[in-house]
Formats: structure tokens, sequence, C-alpha cells
């Protein structure tokens, strides 16, 4: 067995064709790769980390059977738990389901195409559990990373929240942009505590994170059409809106991010299938949390103020 | 003892067990257990690693592990390990403390 991070050059792309045998794309994401090789020093089984992910994960045929794939799985787990991970998930095909749940996985959701487990038993129902409200009327939910918290994200909040009887909003958890995950949350909370039928969450590993919609985080060198939101759009369908009662989800119209707007896009697309409307807000005044983060560079403070609820002001400039 | 992060030991290998203990927020044992012979041995399992538990004075933890047909004495010490790194402890005492 041979591991390491990242693989380059002739192993990569050795490993890259030996998945393309066993129709599964790699992309550049890997951070940690495993490769086994038999006897004659042929790859016969592979796997990889990325940002809290195992995938790209294939046993040769004529391995299999020997605890090829515990032996990769065991590894690439070791490694993410000496990195600091804590909360893993797997994707893989969906005939490979026994395989992982024998390795102490649990179903999260599952496609035609992919299956997506989490190291957690009831993970994802007891996140669920923590935030679930009887409510008998409509219900419906908004995901926005505020980053930060603008008069934009107020307004669509505010609408959405006039035409529902109960609103969701999930800010998110992951920790890749110039606002800390708690700060944004906080600020989405204290900017929407007015709104009495509102109610603000963390969207936790489960909604637009590293680990279900990756490219999100890469939008500034992403080409739209490789924008793959379908296991992020997909958990929300079978899992998340069903579980909550969500029959609305509310999006601001995207002028500016080609992934948000692909993304936007396919959910118009798939979430009707699924008895959820995707209803786009005309976006107020073409105001952006990108607009407000360069105006904060320029130091345009007076800008700023036009752009964000009193309280990012207040965060953003101390209490004046 | 006290279990203030997540531990981790073991391996997914044929005859290993992997064992991982985290802070539990009530004052209980939550064990899962995954096993390739849950039919056959799963009390004993859950016996060895509640016992294991005991003896070390850990009273509130979060316990998974996936078994892959380990004995006793594997379990007792993937299990012992993974308490003692979620304790942040490296004072275990080998050989019961005589040479």
């Amino acid at each position: 067995m041979q591991m390491g991070a990242p693989l380059k050059g002739a192993r990569l792309q050795k490993v890259k064709d030996f998945l393309l045998e066993q129709s599964l794309r790699m992309e550049d994401d890997a951070q940690y790769t495993v490769c086994l090789f038999d006897d004659c020093d042929e790859l016969v089984g592979t796997g990889s980390f990325a940002n809290g992910v195992l995938k790209y994960i294939a046993v040769a045929e004529k391995a299999q059977g020997e605890g090829a794939c515990a032996t990769i799985v065991s590894e690439l787990v070791s490694y993410a738990y000496r990195m600091g991970y804590k909360h893993l998930f797997v994707f893989t095909k969906p005939a490979n389901e026994r395989q992982f749940t024998s390795l102490g996985f649990f179903l999260m959701v599952k496609t035609d195409s992919v299956l997506m487990l989490e190291n957690r038993r009831d993970g994802l129902d007891s996140f669920l559990r923590s935030i679930k409200e009887e409510c008998l009327g409509t219900i419906g939910a908004i995901v926005a990373n505020c980053n930060p918290f603008t008069l934009g994200h107020r307004y669509l909040m505010e609408t959405a929240a006039k035409s529902v009887d109960l609103l969701h909003i999930f800010v998110l958890s992951e920790n890749r942009s110039q606002f800390d995950a708690d700060v944004r949350y906080r600020l989405v909370k204290e900017g929407t505590a007015d709104i009495a039928n509102a109610r603000v969450h963390r969207s936790a590993d489960y909604l637009i994170s590293s680990a279900t919609f990756p490219t999100y985080f890469l939008k500034d060198n992403v080409d739209a059409s490789v924008v793959n939101a379908d296991l992020d759009i997909q958990l929300f369908a079978k899992r998340i809106a069903p579980a909550l009662g969500i029959t609305k989800r509310f999006v601001g119209t995207e002028p500016f991010c080609p992934v948000t707007r692909a993304y936007n896009e396919r959910m118009k697309q798939v979430l009707p299938e699924y008895g959820v409307e995707v209803i786009e807000i005309e976006r107020k005044d073409g105001i952006s949390a990108s607009k407000v983060r360069q105006l904060l560079a320029e130091g345009e403070k007076d800008k700023v103020r036009t752009l964000v609820p009193e309280c990012t002001y207040k965060y953003l400039y101390g209490g004046e | 003892m006290q279990i203030v992060t997540m531990g981790v030991a073991g391996t997914m290998e044929s005859s290993d067990i992997i064992v991982r203990i985290e802070p539990n927020d009530k004052q209980e044992i939550n064990l899962t257990i995954e096993s390739t012979v849950m039919q056959q041995f799963g009390k004993q399992i859950d016996r060895v690693i509640r016992k294991t538990l005991e003896d070390l004075g850990v009273t509130s933890a979060i316990v998974s592990v996936v078994d892959k047909g380990a004995l006793d004495c594997t379990i007792a010490a993937r299990v012992s390990c993974a308490a003692y790194r979620a304790a942040q402890r490296s004072d275990y005492v080998w050989n019961g403390g005589t040479r």
C-alpha cells in the first residue's frame, strides 16, 4: 500500500485511468490518496480524501472480497481523524451501500448515480429534529452565506417571510468566507429578530457545505458548466425539505455569480419534482455582499452604511 | 476519566476494531456497535467495551465502534487507547506498574 498527498504526474494519471475504467471521474480536489498494489505492482485499488469526504474509491474486480476496500477506507479515516476532521462523509456508487454500512457509515441520501453516507448514526436526523417546528401553514426556506449580512438579504428574508407561515433561514456554517460563520449567524439572527415567523439556523454540514457542494467555495475560478450541485439539491429535496415540511425555497435573482446562478437554475429543474417550489425574488437595488466587501476594502464607510442593516454596520465599525 | 475531545484507535482491517470516543452531554455511555459477528458475539463485545470503560472510570461518552471480528483483548486495548486519547492523557501505566 502506498499513500500520499496529493498525487501528481504519471501516478495521478494512473489512478485517474484506473478510476475511469470503473466509470468514476476524478477531479483535482484530493488532499490525500491511497493506492493498493498487488504482488506484480499493479494498481488494484484506490481511494481519496477531500474536505471531509472520502471519495474516488474503487477496487479492481480481481482484488475484491479480500478486504481491500476496508484497508483503503481505514487508512483514509485515520488520516481524516489525524487531520482533525470529525464529521466524515462518503461518496460512492449506490451498489456499494452494504460495503460502506459495514464500515460504520450511515446512509444520508441515494440517487441513481451517487450514494452519500456519514460517519454518525442519526447525524442528519438529529440535526433535523433539533430544528423541526410544527406548523400547519406553509413553510419556506432560505439558504444563504450572508458574507456579510446586507439589506439585500434582509429584503429577501422579509419578503419571503410575508408569503409563508414559517420561514427557516439557514446560514452557511462553512468557515471558508471572509466573515466567520459565528459572526454571520449572529448578525442574521440579530437582524431578523423582528420577523416573528423567521427561524435562523446554522446549516451544519448539510446545506451548501464543502461536502455537499464543494464548487460553491471555489466560485471565483470555476466554469459554471461544471458546477455539480446535484447532491446538495437531492439532499435538500429528499431529506431536508420533507422532514421539515418545506414547500417553498426562496432565492434572490443572481445577476453576478455564475455558480450561484447555475445552482438556482438546477434547483428550479429538480425541486418541483419533489413538491418544492423555487421562488426567485428580485434582488433589491442590486445590493450584493461582494459589493459590500469591495467597498469595505476601499474604506468607503458611508457607502457601506447604505447597504447593510444596523447590526452589520455596528459589527464592522464598532458601536458608533 | 473525563472525555474532553474525540479519540480514535484501531483500524477496519480483519480481526481488528476501530473505536471512536467522544464527549457526551449526558452522564451515560452511548454505545453504537457495528460488527461482522454481531449475531454471534454482539453481547460479548458490548460487555467488554463497557467493562473496559468502567475500569477506566469513564462514565460519560459517545462510543462508536466498527468491529471486524476482534478478540476481547484487542477490543479492550483499542478502547483503552481511544479513551486515553479522548481524555488527552498519556499517563498510562504499562504492565500494571510492575516490571
